[in-house]
């Protein structure tokens, strides 16, 4: 594909274009989808195509195809160049890109095992045994799972970008996914619901790492006994400890949105919105010295994971919010050339048919130096929210919404007995700023971050340690 | 081969490899974007892809496949894997045969209306709604203009083989006068004669300006009028969870809701994709079947859910025409319209808020209608029958069947609605939802 994807940028370059890219992408994938049990379908997925993006007069165009031949690609740089060039009609800043420095590499990941060389058959039966185990612990707690939908991905994307200004990035990454929606129902005590995904970067040895027949039965009965035992929902002003899976929602939707420079700049303004944070927040306190947010793509086997982004750019650890304070926003290559800096790598595309834009990756809070027991002894009466279901924020990424499913009464430093449905309504700079300790550990969760026009569904990991927060008035 | 034949010939072959049913779809999509924000284009995007789906059963053993129209050429390869793969793979709860054909279709839902997809023309429509925004009286505004021609080629071992063109053309337009006061609006249309980007540019525009200068509103159960984009994001979510595959995976609020009363009886949900011109308008579905209008909800009892033929088997009824080879959806949804006008029914408010806008739907319980959304754009308190002023920060916190059964009115106003947050296309009317529960941040 070197030759084609060369010659779009060549072509591109040709008509008048001032800056032209060219990204080729295959993503193969295989899906396998579990109804209550039984495999409701195999599916395979072969996306392949090249994309032109170029910049003419200051006007940005984007076309993509996926007839791999010179003719298609031709139509496309044709199609890209002309509808930047009749777009500089409504157009009165013209659009650049930094001057980063940009990668000739190859990038690699070599999983250990193939998923290729594991049959469907076994991939199918592991998921049946990880069903079968949260119906029979179910069971055990007389409950039922009415009903229950796995699906496993795995697939493999290579990439060759290229660009008029010298970048030159060939990655090859395979990547596994698991979503999984259970219910439980009890006659008397009604029914809940969980959702959960697992992801990552690597091979099949990563799918068995899950271990899924016992995480299965460990949800099922989390689920079960959050059934028969949660009392009331919580209300009222109370201390507050979030686990990992609630922390890393928190990083990502209340930091990692609205650092996002294209919102700051207004870009996204009419379908994922704008944000809190102006192109001068920088420095801006919003949150207890504590608080350490970060987004790293480098973290190995991560959901997020890349080494270069899809503007040739090398990608590196942001740090968003350092001791409290605004740090720095996510960029590309546009962005970074509109705020006179260089970009931090954080240009990504879900698709060959798809524009890169400026996205997260790894988007964690540093851990500090309470340990879990720590954190809790201190709390005379509070909340302990470990996981959540329902969750929101505006579109300026202020007001936010978390519901806890698996929830405990913390009375004296010490876990009590199950809670239902703790709802955690605030503002992001509330939140930051009620955080008085910050665990030691550190867990992510894998997650789809939506964004972009066509939405684009790209791979994240969100994490954090456990924390704790003062004085916070639970309700809504 | 021509690429009209290359279904065709691929049915042929995967029957002879040993699959009982094969279903192959050929899309070919030109498909032009221009999106906008602070006034000016921001990127202008084009795709053209052909790709080709093929699902086919051995008996109860299923596999599917999408692959570049490029990959297809080779389609022997595709096929011998896909067959293999189906063989290999444990066997789905039942067999449902693909419906047997030949169907004939309505000519007029098979041809392509003619939008343009000239880049010039394009832009045109964007500045119109740019301008139409400023002249209201915004600030700055944001968007995207879709314009799509596409074309389905399908061909089943049932004997279908059908062709089918359509166009549609959308824009969605957000107006601003400050930082937190906005307004959006959309226009939508199978057609170029419908569709009106100075009216959503208007429209947006209008509500942003009365939008300035919002107070932070009070929680609590109000009277809701909920404008066009809230009602079709929510009255969507009905249709979407109408599917028998997401009841029977626990995704609905629907199940064991089959000819029970869900709705206040002023709410008829259609799914209807014969409307020839109209967004969402389709002949066939995925297996073939002629689409045809599916009542789901009649004066507020749930009537049906949509269905492939698998889903339909297992249900014990016969398929509505809205396959989804896994997963049956709606296709282009309509709320029946009430008798009184917008102005009327605001009138008849004495306390309430006005939302025209909402995003970030997020359930707690699928099964139970537990959810929240946020209102986003123009929101307004609503005094003795008139809108009195701006409001912001505050959140829909409720639940999907005790909204539906609370709607006391529906508008005869209607608008077809699609965008970002609103998948699939729907022609809604403002309704009022009585004791909506609002919540907002404790801190």
């Amino acid at each position: 594909m070197e030759e084609l994807t060369e010659f779009a940028v060549n072509y591109a370059e040709s008509l008048g274009a001032e800056y032209a890219e060219s990204r080729f992408q295959c993503d193969i994938q295989e899906s396998i989808i579990l109804k209550n049990g039984i495999p409701e379908a195999v599916v395979l997925e072969e996306s392949r195509g090249i994309s032109v993006r170029v910049l003419v007069n200051g006007a940005l165009g984007f076309a993509s195809t996926n007839d791999l031949t010179k003719r298609g690609l031709k139509a496309a740089s044709n199609r890209a160049y002309k509808m930047a060039r009749a777009s500089t009609k409504i157009l009165r800043k013209r659009i650049s890109m930094d001057d980063s420095d940009l990668g000739s590499v190859k990038v690699e990941v070599k999983p250990h095992v193939d998923f290729d060389s594991i049959d469907v058959e076994s991939k199918a039966k592991l998921l049946k045994e990880a069903y079968k185990q949260a119906v029979d612990e179910a069971a055990d707690n007389k409950i039922k799972i009415p009903s229950c939908s796995i699906t496993l991905d795995t697939w493999k994307t290579e990439k060759l970008v290229m660009t008029s200004d010298g970048a030159y990035v060939h990655s090859f990454t395979p990547r596994a996914a698991l979503f999984t929606l259970i219910t439980a129902f009890h006659s008397q005590k009604g029914i809940i619901q969980r959702f959960f995904n697992l992801g990552g970067t690597g091979g099949w040895e990563m799918v068995k790492k899950w271990d899924l027949p016992k995480l299965f039965k460990e949800e099922s009965k989390t689920l079960s006994e959050i059934l028969l035992f949660a009392r009331e929902k919580p209300s009222g002003k109370t201390d507050v400890i979030l686990g990992p899976e609630v922390v890393g929602l928190v990083c990502h939707e209340s930091s990692g949105h609205p650092g996002e420079a294209d919102r700051i700049l207004g870009r996204e303004a009419a379908q994922a919105g704008e944000t809190y944070l102006k192109s001068d927040s920088i420095g801006l306190r919003v949150g207890s010295s504590l608080v350490n947010v970060v987004d790293d793509p480098t973290l190995d086997g991560s959901f997020g994971f890349y080494m270069y982004d899809e503007e040739g750019v090398k990608a590196r650890k942001r740090v968003l919010i350092k001791e409290g304070v605004i740090n720095e926003f996510l960029h590309n290559r546009e962005t970074a050339s509109v705020f006179k800096i260089k970009s931090n790598g954080s240009s990504r595309a879900v698709a060959f048919n798809r524009e890169p834009i400026v996205r997260m990756a790894n988007t964690y809070l540093e851990p500090g130096d309470y340990s879990k027991e720590e954190l809790f002894e201190d709390v005379k009466d509070g909340i302990y929210i470990k996981s959540f279901m329902e969750w929101n924020i505006d579109d300026r990424r202020f007001n936010q919404r978390y519901v806890g499913l698996e929830a405990y009464k913390i009375e004296n430093g010490e876990l009590k007995e199950r809670v239902r449905n703790p709802v955690l309504e605030v503002t992001t700079i509330g939140l930051w700023s009620a955080v008085d300790a910050v665990g030691k550990d550190l867990e992510f969760q894998a997650a789809y971050c939506g964004k972009g026009d066509p939405m684009q569904g790209i791979p994240v990991w969100t994490g954090g340690p456990h924390i704790r927060l003062r004085d916070v008035t639970l309700g809504g | 081969m021509r690429k009209d034949e290359i279904p065709l010939y691929i049915v042929d072959l995967a029957l002879k490899k040993g699959a009982t049913d094969v279903a192959v779809k050929l899309h070919d999509e030109q498909h032009a974007m221009i999106r906008f924000s602070n006034n000016e284009v921001t990127v202008s995007k084009f795709y053209n892809e052909s790709v080709i789906n093929i699902f086919l059963m051995i008996e109860k053993h299923r596999a599917a496949t999408t692959v570049p129209l490029s990959s297809a050429r080779n389609a022997e390869k595709a096929v011998n894997n896909l067959i293999k793969i189906a063989k290999i793979t444990p066997p789905s709860e039942l067999y449902a045969p693909l419906p047997e054909g030949p169907f004939n279709y309505d000519p007029k839902l098979l041809k392509d209306s003619g939008i343009s997809l000239h880049s010039e023309r394009l832009i045109g429509h964007v500045e119109e709604a740019i301008n139409s925004a400023l002249e209201e009286g915004a600030k700055k505004t944001a968007g995207t203009l879709d314009a799509t021609k596409e074309k389905i080629i399908l061909a089943t071992s049932g004997n279908v083989h059908a062709t089918q063109e359509r166009g549609s053309l959308e824009i969605s337009v957000r107006a601003f006068t400050s930082e937190v006061s906005s307004g959006h609006f959309v226009s939508i249309s199978g057609d170029e004669e419908n569709f009106d980007p100075s009216e959503a540019g208007r429209t947006a525009g209008k509500i942003a300006v009365a939008a300035l200068n919002p107070q932070s509103g009070k929680p609590g159960k109000f009277t809701a009028l909920l404008g066009p984009l809230v009602f079709a994001d929510l009255i969507s979510q009905v249709g979407i969870v109408s599917s028998a595959f997401l009841v029977d995976i626990g995704q609905s609020f629907l199940i064991d809701k089959i000819d029970s009363q869900i709705a206040c009886e002023k709410l008829n949900l259609i799914d209807d994709p014969t409307i020839a011109g109209s967004y969402g308008v389709r002949a066939f579905d995925d297996e073939g079947v002629p689409t045809r209008r599916n009542v789901i909800i009649e004066r507020g009892v749930l009537k049906r859910y949509l269905h492939n033929s698998t889903t339909a088997k297992k249900h014990g009824v016969e398929t509505t025409g809205n396959a989804g080879l896994i997963s049956p959806h709606p296709w282009n949804l309509i709320v029946e319209p009430g008798e009184k006008s917008f102005e009327e029914i605001l009138a008849e408010i004495d306390r309430g808020i006005y939302v025209t806008n909402d995003w970030y739907l997020r359930y707690q319980n699928y099964m139970t209608g537990d959810f929240s959304t946020i209102p986003r754009d123009g929101m307004f308190l609503i005094r003795n029958g008139a809108l009195s002023s701006s409001i912001r920060e505050l959140r829909i916190s409720d639940n999907m069947l005790r909204i539906l059964k609370n709607i006391q009115e529906i508008s005869r106003t209607r608008t077809w609605i699609k965008w970002w947050e609103v998948d699939v296309p729907t022609l809604t009317p403002y309704a009022v939802v009585r004791d909506l529960n609002f919540t907002k941040s404790t801190m």
